[in-house]
């Protein structure tokens, strides 16, 4: 074989990297569209006014009310009956409201109604009973 | 005389207490109901859980050796609504004088639609899932163990009533805990169908990708179901059980992009850890829950 050894040597990496081209073309990584779409989430349910009315049997120190933990109303100096408009989201399955209450020492057992006035305008009442301090779960409707 | 006399009524006085102290010897199938025994029980029964930590209640078959105690037995605990196939035989087998209670079938039944063949309704034999139904467990096995030793009346209902009053906390904490989650983000894709007293009790909706048991396997029309509802309502997290291979619960997620929560225990206690007793093993499951749908 004719020509010198580094002029064919050159000649080979030549021929080389002609080939490699298209194979890294095949191979190279690349970003791939999933066959599937990511999932469409639910619509969230949007935020509505609710009417909020409680009413206590013994008037307590102060009470909080919260939804999915955020506080939505707070009475400092609470009366037997009171009532607030909130904003709620408000879905189809319902809402869970926590209660906190705190009574003056030694009052009696006291009976605490609640009423929901939902988006539509329906009514819906859960009643319970506590005694000094009181954390309790109500589920409307 | 009078000091011999004296030494043989101090006797015949240790040898009938010590009568008395001998345990009640009671074989609980449920890890739940090993819980429940040993705390109403405390040191006045010994208790054998022949069905493990971990292993799966559904596949369990009892051994020479489990049939052997059993027939010793003085109150042998069952959680019934056909989780133990083997009930017929271990009365056969045994012959055991034992009273044989099958704590479940006293509760309310939950049906479901049987996986291996669709068109049988069959009983939800997870009823420990609902704190409930837990509670009324306790009742039983106190009343049962009176029965058995009622000169240990008040120790039973004792410890009893401190244990429902744990359990009465639980519930109150579950509460609490799931009122972080809104209700139209309730919906629970699990790996067998054993949430339905759970669900029913805190206003989820259930998708359960196997059937009744962790061996069945879903036929490709119910996977196709619940991956349609999976999109549809969005549904943020998938929940593997702590028994069985999550094989199916991986190719629902690559097809929906939703993610797997950490796992939940359905059929029993786990080995070690907080999920080692029945509240921890329940607090357990809310957290994760709530933790991965929220």
């Amino acid at each position: 074989m004719r020509g010198s050894p580094l002029l064919r040597a050159l000649l080979a990496f030549f021929i080389i990297g002609l080939m490699g081209w298209p194979l890294w073309q095949l191979t190279r990584p690349q970003a791939v569209e999933a066959s599937t779409p990511a999932p469409k989430l639910a619509a969230p349910s949007a935020a509505k006014a609710i009417g909020l009315h409680l009413s206590f049997t013994t008037v307590p120190k102060s009470f909080v009310v919260r939804h999915l933990d955020k506080e939505v109303w707070k009475g400092t100096s609470p009366e037997a009956d009171m009532e607030q408009q909130v904003t709620l989201d408000y879905p189809a399955e319902g809402v869970d409201l926590q209660l906190h209450v705190e009574w003056p020492d030694g009052a009696p057992l006291s009976a605490l109604r609640v009423q929901l006035t939902d988006p539509a305008g329906d009514m819906h009442e859960k009643s319970l009973w506590g005694k000094g301090v009181m954390d309790e779960v109500v589920t409307f409707p | 005389m009078k000091a011999t006399f004296l030494s043989l009524l101090a006797f015949l006085a240790l040898a009938m207490a010590g009568g008395a102290a001998e345990p009640i010897r009671v074989s609980s199938f449920s890890t739940i109901l090993t819980e429940i025994a040993q705390q109403v029980g405390g040191d006045r029964v010994a208790v054998t859980g022949h069905v493990k930590p971990g292993i799966d209640p559904h596949e369990f078959e009892p051994k020479p050796e489990d049939l052997k105690i059993v027939g010793q037995a003085q109150l042998i605990l069952l959680s019934a609504k056909h989780m133990e196939g083997y009930v017929g035989k271990l009365k056969e087998a045994t012959g055991t004088q034992g009273a044989l209670i099958e704590v479940g079938d006293g509760f309310t039944s939950l049906k479901m639609k049987s996986e291996k063949n669709p068109d049988q309704v069959v009983e939800d034999p997870h009823w420990w899932q609902s704190v409930s139904n837990t509670e009324k467990a306790v009742k039983i096995v106190r009343d049962e163990l009176v029965k058995l030793s009622p000169a240990d009346k008040q120790t039973f209902t004792d410890n009893a009533a401190k244990y429902l009053s744990t359990l009465d906390a639980l519930e109150k904490w579950v509460k609490s805990e799931l009122a972080k989650l809104p209700r139209d983000k309730r919906k629970l894709v699990t790996s067998h169908d054993a949430f339905q007293y759970f669900a029913k009790e805190n206003g989820f909706t259930i998708h359960a990708i196997e059937g009744i048991s962790s061996e069945d396997q879903p036929s490709s029309k119910k996977v196709g179901e619940i991956v349609a509802a999976i999109k549809a309502e969005g549904v943020k997290a998938i929940f593997p059980e702590s028994i069985e291979n999550p094989k199916v619960m991986t190719e629902i997620t690559r097809e929906t992009g939703v993610q797997i929560a950490p796992v939940l225990y359905a059929d029993g206690l786990g080995e070690s850890g907080d999920v080692a007793t029945y509240v921890g093993m329940y607090k357990h499951n809310v957290s994760t829950i709530v933790e991965a749908l929220k």
